[in-house]
């Protein structure tokens, strides 16, 4: 019927219109339906939905098959593969690289077990071969999820357009919806030859991906938990690996003891840290890529910079932060408010400056997790579709697991945002560090360090961090209880499950 | 005091109370009724050295009670003996534990192949390499456990105890008569198997072994009727043994039946054997070495024969009290599993004496549970605290090579307490990521939550197999004791990619009949 209603209101269409369509009908029988169902640019009028979606990644397509479910009649625009940064450029294919650098571990552990296994060699391609056909089952996933859902899928970039009525063009077509939501993600930031000659000589997590061979010498560039988590797998990996930060410590917004100690076992596990340092040039060489790094003390008042350098690099990431996939959305034409850095903003309930239109996800650049995201995509849903009013995501803590080596899980407040908020004299902190059982046969070790922080007479757990052997399945339960609003005394009560490390929460003292 | 112990063959401690409750079996505490004045040696004597002994005695000392543990190793059947820590550090959850570790690394070693590493050769596995580093690591416990005595000021003695009345423990010395036995450890029960206790070994020589039960053709047979026995058989599996289970019901009694079903599924599927409804009659030992097994298959009753390099008879632990002189005391018994009646605050039916851990009659035979329960005991027992050990919120899990971890109740349980129309069961079947690039089957995977289905559907049991169970299940567990309800559950943020937030995830009822596997992230 659609189809129907929307030939006859087509006008003369231009000779352009007809030969793209025809082109399209020929090329696959699926997407004639898919198109038919599109605007005709010649008369400017849109095919509508209930719901459109910009950005096909956790949040987005969260968002897109729970409205559906609820009997919205979905869209959702993606430029790219389906999953977006989490399926495709972060946390699967990132764990399953952390996974293989575990089994790396294991395999120095395996002799003091009794195994005898010795001349191991390891074949990145293999590797990545599997861990690239694994992604692909997944975009096949999503898309199907899509079909089975029936949420159309425009593939191209959406631009809003300067209509009345807030609309999007994708190749040329005009798509609108009385609730659209942008969950466009983000990318990893990068520098310009001009802020740092031949900083494009360098890749980003992005290219990480990409790397065909493991990289005999590898330079890290950032403090945040991407650079952690990279210097960890290649250097694990076997990659020489050198981590060059601006400050003295990794992760500086964790607690300070987790930041402290994650410094630690990074330099323990091999990385090559370069603290007050920061990359001023990149060059070419027949060798590889020579890293200019100049480092200075501020402490060191008189002292001199230090310029050093870093030869026969073959693989140089920046992983110095990500920025908002904002650009080309036509957003200020819109009326859509972004912060200075280009995220959305973005009220309680997701609500951007304009009505009708929504951002979830990495695009509002708080709490850049695919579960905050989905979650978000689906209360949103629930609100706009079930008349959910109050449906909106709790953005206090939220778990966050850093999958260093090894790993860090964390939740709710650091020591020191306690004490900013509460003050020092109601702040009370438990603390332990200990080796894990596990190392107990082995030469290879590393300890596991816990933290609670607690607030108030009732001594209310606000905050938990932890790093160590099996800490990033740990946290989940805690935060179940923390958001609960677990006391210490609750922890006391609980009995401990033996031996495993996470009872050493419950019997802390 | 501990001079004299060892000068004298038999020696009588006597302790008095200054506080309101008395005597403590495993923990014994004496108090004379008659002379208040009377002086006593202790405040507070402990028969046993296990986990729970040693909290308990080290919290009544920390709270300034002048406190004796007295423990002793009597011999196993094959000679093997310990130090101080009791089952858990040397017989149990430790040297099993280590010996899991040794297994799941087994299995890792075939993952690394599918994660691109090219390991030459088939993998062999010493078990004197890892018997050795384990005993190694089980000394320095027994050895950090006196050490730990010594900073609390306990008196640690190395003598067998026995009760002589309510307010006198009789020590005896190795050079004394062959008496008695030790107090909270526990021996083997030996079924009624002719050969049986001659030709095999129990769980507590197996982590003492000085070479591989299984020689050349490394076959084993397991007689199981506890989870010690699928832990020890999946651990045997994992460093390459070949290994046979025989059940003669069902296997983890007492455990949810669809989860222990998933746990020796996935044992079966990584290569454990398994002989279901069979009962072993005899043992015997062939010219070769070998043991010839002759069991009975009572699904076809049939009898079968087979011949295994070693048989391990796991079959339970029985409570240590015949020696203690409890008949004497009168002390009230269970007569079928031997085990001592105890009260919520762990007395028995003697004054002055009390009796918690494994050897409590009904409680569950758990380190923590001891641990926890003895320290409770101890604060009650200085007058610091009234309250009780909550025996209801256990969590534990299974070592097995598929963890189990659960807390609560059994699916089976909660619907007799609440009808099967009083539940909501969430469930999923999850494949942990871990398991995808391993080319891993993944069909045990799985979790349920057991609710109520009215009101805020409190959660009453929650199961989870996988990788890590152990360290996933802990922080449940304190939601569970903080009362969790099915919407605290989803209103957490999930913590991708983990198994754990799996739990956070579930959304399908079993009621529904939909299909629970989890798609997608």
């Amino acid at each position: 019927m659609a189809i129907l209603i929307q030939l006859t209101r087509t006008h003369t269409p231009s000779w352009f219109t007809i030969k793209k369509q025809l082109f399209s009908t020929f090329r696959r029988h699926e997407k004639t339906i898919r198109r038919s169902m599109a605007s005709d640019p010649s008369t400017g009028e849109p095919t509508r939905f209930d719901f459109l979606v910009i950005g096909g990644g956790s949040g987005g397509l969260a968002g897109a098959r729970r409205a559906a479910e609820l009997g919205a009649k979905t869209a959702v625009i993606e430029n790219h593969k389906l999953g977006g940064t989490c399926v495709n450029v972060g946390c699967v294919p990132k764990k399953v690289m952390w996974n293989a650098a575990v089994h790396a571990e294991y395999l120095h552990d395996h002799s003091d077990y009794g195994f005898d296994v010795e001349n191991v060699r390891f074949s990145w391609e293999t590797l990545k071969a599997k861990r690239d056909a694994y992604v692909s089952h997944l975009n096949r996933i999503y898309r199907n999820n899509l079909d089975k859902a029936k949420i159309q899928t425009i593939h191209g970039h959406a631009t809003f357009t300067n209509d009345p009525e807030p609309t999007v063009e994708v190749n040329g077509r005009k798509y609108t919806a009385p609730h659209i939501l942008i969950a466009t993600g983000g990318q990893p930031s990068v520098l310009s030859d001009a802020e740092v000659p031949g900083a494009h000589l360098g890749i980003t997590s992005d290219g990480f991906f990409e790397l065909e061979r493991l990289p005999k010498r590898s330079v890290i560039v950032g403090a945040g938990y991407i650079a952690v988590e990279m210097a960890g797998i290649l250097s694990t990996l076997g990659s020489k690996t050198s981590l060059v930060i601006r400050q003295t410590g990794v992760l500086r917004n964790f607690d300070a003891f987790i930041s402290t100690n994650c410094t630690k076992e990074l330099q323990n596990t091999g990385v090559d840290l370069w603290k007050n340092s920061q990359v001023t040039s990149v060059s070419k060489k027949d060798s590889g890529l020579e890293v200019t790094i100049v480092t200075k003390d501020p402490e060191k008042k008189n002292d001199e910079e230090k310029i050093s350098t870093i030869q026969e690099v073959d693989c140089l990431l920046w992983a110095i932060g990500r920025q908002p996939n904002t650009s080309g959305l036509n957003l200020t034409e819109l009326g859509v408010d972004t912060d200075e850095r280009g995220h959305i903003v973005v009220d309680e309930f997701q609500n951007t400056s304009r009505s009708g239109i929504y951002a979830v996800g990495d695009v509002c650049g708080k709490a850049l997790l695919t579960p905050v995201a989905i979650a978000a995509g689906r209360k949103l849903a629930h609100r706009l579709f079930e008349n959910k009013k109050d449906s909106k995501l709790d953005y206090s803590s939220i778990p966050t697991v850093v999958f260093s080596h090894p790993p860090i899980g964390t939740v709710g407040l650091t020591e020191e945002e306690a004490v900013k908020l509460k003050g020092k004299e109601n702040v009370k902190i438990y603390k332990t560090s200990f080796t894990p059982m596990y190392y107990a046969l082995t030469t290879r070790k590393s300890p596991c360090i816990m933290k609670l922080v607690c607030v108030g007479k009732e001594e209310t757990v606000m905050g938990l961090h932890m790093q160590g052997l099996g800490c990033d399945e740990m946290l989940q339960g805690f935060a179940v209880a923390i958001k609960m609003g677990a006391t210490k005394a609750d922890f006391d009560r609980t009995v401990a499950i033996h031996p495993t490390s996470s009872e050493e929460f419950v019997t802390m003292r | 005091m501990g001079q004299r112990c060892h000068k004298h063959d038999v020696i009588e401690y006597d302790a008095m109370s200054r506080l309101n409750h008395p005597t403590v079996y495993k923990a014994v505490k004496m108090r004379s009724t008659l002379n208040i004045c009377r002086k006593y040696d202790y405040d507070l004597v402990v028969i046993g050295g296990g986990s729970g002994g040693l909290a308990c005695s080290k919290e009544a000392a920390q709270l300034g009670q002048k406190v004796a543990v007295l423990d002793y190793v009597e011999p196993s059947l094959k000679g093997t003996k310990w130090g101080l820590g009791g089952t858990c550090v040397n017989v149990g959850c430790i040297p099993k534990k280590l010996m899991h570790q040794a297994g799941l690394l087994g299995t890792a070693v075939k993952d690394a192949k599918k994660y691109g590493w090219q390991i030459p050769g088939p993998i062999q596995h010493d078990w004197v390499t890892m018997a050795e580093a384990v005993q190694n690591h089980v000394r320095s416990l027994n050895w950090g456990h006196r050490v730990q005595l010594q900073d609390k000021k306990v008196k640690y003695l190395n003598i067998k105890g026995s009760l002589v009345n309510e307010h006198t423990v009789r020590g005896l010395t190795k050079a004394g008569k062959e008496v008695g036995s030790l107090s909270i450890k526990k021996i083997l029960t030996y079924l009624n198997v002719p050969g049986a206790m001659e030709h095999g070994v129990t769980s507590d020589d197996i982590f003492w072994l000085k070479k591989s039960p299984g020689k050349t053709t490394a076959r084993l047979l397991t007689w199981c009727l506890s989870d010690v026995a699928l832990e020890c058989a999946g651990f045997l599996t994992g460093i390459g043994l070949d290994t046979t289970v025989m059940v003669r019901s069902i296997a983890l009694r007492g455990f949810d039946q669809q989860m222990a079903g998933l746990v020796t599924d996935y044992m079966e599927a990584y290569g454990t054997k398994f002989a279901w409804e069979c009962i072993p009659k005899r043992v015997e030992k062939l010219s070769s070495g070998a043991l010839q097994v002759t069991w009975t298959d009572t699904k076809a009753d049939q009898e079968h024969k087979d011949t295994y390099d070693s048989v391990l008879w796991a079959v339970g632990r029985a409570p240590e009290t015949k020696a203690l002189g409890l008949d004497k005391l009168g002390m009230q018994l269970n007569k079928e599993t031997g085990k001592i009646i105890v009260g919520a605050d762990e007395s028995t039916s003697v004054p002055n004496i009390y009796a918690f851990g494994d050897i409590g009659e009904g409680r569950p035979e758990l380190t923590p549970t001891a641990i926890k329960a003895g320290k409770l005991l101890a604060r009650r027992l200085a007058g610091q605290s009234t309250e009780l050990m909550n025996y209801d919120n256990v969590p534990t899990t299974v070592f097995t090579p598929l963890e189990y971890g659960c807390v609560g109740l059994s699916e089976e349980e909660a619907e007799k307490r609440h009808g099967k129309d009083g539940l909501e069961v969430f469930h999923a079947f999850y494949k942990p990521l871990e398991f995808t690039v391993a080319e891993r089957d993944a069909n045990q995977c799985y979790l349920k939550v057991v609710c109520e289905r009215g009101g805020d559907q409190r959660i009453l049991g929650l199961h989870f197999t996988g990788p890590n169970a152990g360290e996933v299940t802990q922080g449940f567990a304190l939601g569970f004791q903080c009362g969790a309800t099915y919407s605290h559950l989803l209103s957490t943020v999930g913590i991708h990619p983990t198994c754990a937030e799996e739990l956070t995830k579930v959304n399908i009822t079993k009621r529904s009949g939909l299909d629970a596997t989890v798609t997608g992230c």
